[in-house]
This record gives C-alpha cells, structure tokens and sequence, in this order.
C-alpha cells in the first residue's frame, strides 16, 4: 500500500510542477491557460488520492465532480477574454500589455 | 426557532435570472428590480442585527453567529450603494441589465462565503465570485478593462489551485474540511505538521486573493483598470470577502498564538507590517486618484492582516471592524473617484484642483472618508485602527504597534497633499467646468458617510456589538 501510495503522491507533484513551469516560463496567454489546467488535474487527482486513503471516497467523489464543473467554467472565462483581447490588441503576448503604469 | 440566513443567497440569485429574462428590452425595469432587490436584503438584515431581542439573546436564534450577520450587512450596504450610484452612471450603456444581473450573482455568492461552513464550499462561492467580478471588470470594453481582467485571472485563479492542494492535503490529514471539526482537532491541542502544510497553502492562496504585499500586483492594475462603479464594489467588498475574510476565520480557527504556532503567527505579522509601510509610502508619489487609492487599500489590508497575525479576541474584534469600516470608506473614496472621472474625463491628480467650489458634496464627503482612513478621532477610522494597536501592544508585539503608528502618520500625510491637490487649491480649467453628480448618485455616497460618522459616534454600542459576536465565536 505504502509503495504505490508514495508513487501516485510522487506524479502529481510532478505535474503540479509541469504546470507551474509551464505558467512561469511562457509568455503566450494560451499556454498560461493549459498551464492552469495541468495544475489543477494534478490537485484534482491528489483530492481523489486522499479520498481513497482515508476511506472517504464518497465526499472525494463530490469534491471532484464539482471541480470539474468549476474548472469548465474558469476556462471559458479565461478563453473568451483571451478573444477579446485579440481582437482588441492583434496579440496574445503576455509582456505586451503595460497599458496600466502608476 | 432558528432563523436562517439562505434566502440572503437566494433571493438575490433569484433576481439575477430574473433580469435577464423579463428586462431585455426595457433598461430602466433592470434597475428597479436590482435596486429594489438590494434595499430589501438591506432593509431586512438591519432588522435582524438592530433587533434589541436577537441582541439579548446574543444571536444564538440565528443560524449563524453575529460576524456572519456583519458581513451580510456590509456586503448589502456597499452593493446596494453600488448600484443606486451605477444607476446614474451608466446612463449611455446599452446592457445595463448584464450589470445588474452580474452584480446580484456577486452578492449571492458573497453571502454564499460568509455564510459557509466548510473550506469546500467556501471554496465553491469563491470561485464563482471570482468568475462574476472578473466578467465586471471588463464589463468596460476597452484595453485598461481587458488588461486588468487578464492579470485578475492570472493571479487569482493559482491561487485558487493553492487552495485546492491544501484542501487535499487537509482531507489527507485529518479527513475534515468542516470548521466545527476543525475546531475540535485545535481543541484537542496538538497540530501535527502535514495538516499545518496544509493550512499554510490555504493561507497563502487567500493572502494572494486579499493582495498584500508580495502579492499586490493585480490589485493596482485590476482597481486602475476596471470599469469606474465597479473598482468601488471590488475594492468595498469583493476582495475582503474573497481573501480577507477567510485569512480572518482561519486565525479564528487556528488561534496561531494560543498554540503557540510563532513561525505562522510572526509571518502573517511581518506581511502585514510590510504591506502597511509598502501602501503607505508607494502611495505618495502616485498622480492616479484610483490607483493612490489601490495603494491606500493595500496599506489598510495590512492592518487587518496584522491583527489575524496576533490572533488574540481584541485583535480579531479589530480586524471585523476594521474591514467593515474599510468597506463604508473605500467605497465611499472609489465612488467619488468615479464622479471626478465623469464630469472632468481624467483621474489624473495633476489636472485637479479647487473642486470644493464646483463639486461641494462630493469634495466633503470624500474629506470625511479621508479623515476616517486617517485615523482622526471621532470617526470611525480611528477606533478600529486603535483597537489593533492596542491589542498589538498588550499582546507584546510592541515594534508593530509602533510600526503601525507610524503608518498612520504617513497616510495622513499623503491624504492632505492629495486633500490639497485635488479639493482644496487653485481652481484649474477644467475644475472650472466641472458640474456636480445628480442627487441620485450623491444619495449613496451620503448614506455611507452617515455610517462612517454614526459608527464612529456611536463606538460604545458597536463595541458591545462586536463583543457579543467574538464570546460567540471564538471563547
């Protein structure tokens, strides 16, 4: 039990970590968005992860199907601005927008 | 008999679908169901928290406890306030009912967080708050507006993957995400460190969510950019319901300074400190009126940071009535912000000047707001600030009492250059032309003046207020 558990715990740090370099590194505004999802399978998963371990499947399994929906939600958000500000700016490159300066 | 608080949630839902259905063609049915909506929910909730039997009873008929009755208060007044004021504002815009309608679903899934009793489903409202705030910050459709929705969603929604991880995390530990279990597990006196790993990347989301210090960047931007009404409404409540409040009812829970958890309880302190010194002098040399006020906000969040640091029942009184006055105050600066950006065109603090004679009402309403961020005693401003000082200094962090002291000083300074810059002074060309705001839009900013001057006048009740509310909650 204690060996496979290590290992699961193991690949979703990996792709929290996926994610958050994906986030860090890329400047297009599409990648920061797959980069916000990666990240939140991986929490996704460790929910569902802690469900199994500490016998409490059902509540894990609500907890999931909500995030899931909160998750669609989030990225239709985040993609309908990211038209927006294309049609707008003509580009989806994150260091353009300095528009607001103290 | 206990009296629930749901239908606070669900009217306002309600009525946000309603909108969307019955006034599409006719504008002016989408501000009176918004507006009518909204004076109800205040009307009632003012029933239940100046009733003088549900204050004899301290509350305990109701579902909730007194804090919870607070905040719904204050998240009515200010989007009630909101909306009278965007009701003259938005004269132009042909979707007025989006607006009423996402401002509802804000309020709903505000009195959605307060009134929660788990991590998860305060997590839920956060989200969806999130999701209606980041549609009305670029509810404006221009550059500043999408600009400033694209850092709010960048920094918001990692922060709501912190707090995911230390939900799981949390599950994992202790297999509970409920307060009143949580509270058992405190109870019972040791806190082994996977579930304080947990606790801490819950903490860390929500202080990104509140927007201190390391963390302030989307604050600037997002209250700069979005659309005038709105930075009034995001600034009021929906960034202290969203991070500030949880941050509170953490410390509530975990009571950081009775377990003796110092790393936790001078970390929060040290952000605190240093967000207060950080907003107050960056404030200084802005020329922006909304972003001065952003900083001024970032200064103000620290104070009640400060106090959740120190964790004591007089620190975490200070820190509720704090945030309640700092919602009656900003919005009350964000609101005027909005007038002196429709009648001169400009926010720029350089073009200003001499507005008391144009713009009488306007002009003394904001002094008062300003005196009441400054601290000046009989306003309401000063005795919240005082209580965390003194609950700083009995608590024996004297070097942040001071430090907090000292902020004060440099806030008032930065407000008289601003006082003397924008109202007060020589009259430029543009003040000149400058008409003031119909009665309508002056209405809610005299109501929320009358609060912060009968809240500071009437201390001795609020204090007996807030007492009732912490024995309940915290001893």
């Amino acid at each position: 039990m204690t060996n496979i558990f290590s290992l699961d715990w193991y690949f979703i740090s990996l792709l929290f970590f996926i994610g958050l370099y994906c986030m860090l590194v890329s400047r297009n505004m599409l990648r920061q968005i797959i980069g916000l999802e990666i990240m939140s399978k991986s929490c996704l998963l460790a929910i569902i992860l802690s469900g199994v371990a500490t016998n409490n499947v059902n509540l894990a399994q609500a907890i999931a199907i909500t995030m899931i929906l909160i998750e669609v939600v989030v990225v239709a958000i985040g993609l309908s601005v990211l038209i927006k500000a294309y049609r707008i700016t003509g580009s989806i490159d994150l260091w353009k927008l300095s528009k607001l300066k103290g | 008999m206990t009296i629930s608080l749901l239908a606070y949630l669900l009217i306002p839902l309600f009525s946000a679908v309603l909108i969307q259905f019955v006034s599409r063609n006719k504008e002016n049915l989408a501000d009176i169901i918004g507006n009518i909506t909204l004076f109800a929910g205040l009307l009632n909730i003012s029933y239940l928290i100046f009733n003088p039997v549900n204050f004899k009873l301290s509350f305990s008929n109701i579902a909730q406890d007194g804090f919870t009755l607070l905040m719904i208060f204050m998240i009515y007044l200010v989007a009630f306030s909101v909306s009278l004021f965007s009701t003259g504002f938005l004269t132009k815009e042909k979707n007025r009912h989006h607006f009423h309608s996402l401002i509802l679903v804000s309020v709903s899934a505000m009195c959605g967080i307060v009134t929660a009793g788990d991590f998860f489903t305060l997590y839920i409202f956060v989200e969806a708050l999130a999701v209606a705030s980041f549609a009305l910050i670029a509810f404006d459709d221009n550059e500043k507006g999408i600009e400033a929705a694209i850092k709010y969603f960048l920094l918001t929604f990692p922060a709501s993957i912190f707090i995911l991880l230390g939900m799981a995390i949390l599950l994992f530990t202790t297999s509970t995400f409920n307060f009143a279990g949580l509270q058992n597990i405190v109870a019972g006196g040791y806190l082994s460190s996977p579930i304080m790993s947990g606790v801490i990347l819950i903490l860390l989301g929500f202080l990104i969510k509140s927007g201190v210090f390391p963390f302030h960047t989307w604050v600037l931007d997002a209250y700069q950019g979005a659309y005038s009404p709105v930075s009034a409404f995001l600034a009021g409540t929906i960034t202290k319901i969203a991070g500030v409040y949880a941050v509170i009812k953490i410390a509530m829970i975990f009571k950081f300074f009775d377990l003796k958890l110092y790393k936790i309880s001078e970390t929060l302190m040290f952000i605190g400190a240093a967000s207060i010194l950080f907003g107050a002098i960056a404030a200084m040399r802005q020329k922006d009126f909304k972003r001065m006020l952003a900083y001024s906000s970032i200064s103000q969040i620290g104070y009640i940071i400060i106090a959740c640091g120190l964790a004591t029942p007089l620190a975490i009184l200070g820190a509720i009535f704090h945030m309640f006055n700092h919602a009656a105050f900003k919005t009350v600066l964000f609101l005027n912000g909005a007038s002196l950006e429709k009648s001169l065109n400009t926010t720029n603090m350089e073009k200003m000047g001499g507005l008391e004679h144009s713009m009488p009402w306007t002009s003394w309403s904001s002094v008062i707001a300003l005196m009441s961020t400054a601290g000046i005693p009989p306003l309401s401003g000063f005795w919240s600030k005082l209580l965390i000082i003194v609950a700083l200094w009995e608590g024996g962090a004297k070097g942040y009492s001071v430090t907090a002291i000292g902020a004060g000083i440099i806030t008032l300074a930065y407000f008289m250059v601003m006082q003397r810059k924008v109202f007060f002074g020589k009259i430029t060309d543009a003040a000149k032309k400058a008409e003031e705001m119909p009665a309508l839009m002056l209405a809610p900013v005299m109501i929320l003046c009358a609060v912060i001057i009968m809240s500071g006048i009437l201390f001795p009740y609020c204090y007996n207020y807030l007492i009732e509310t912490i024995t309940r909650t915290i001893l």
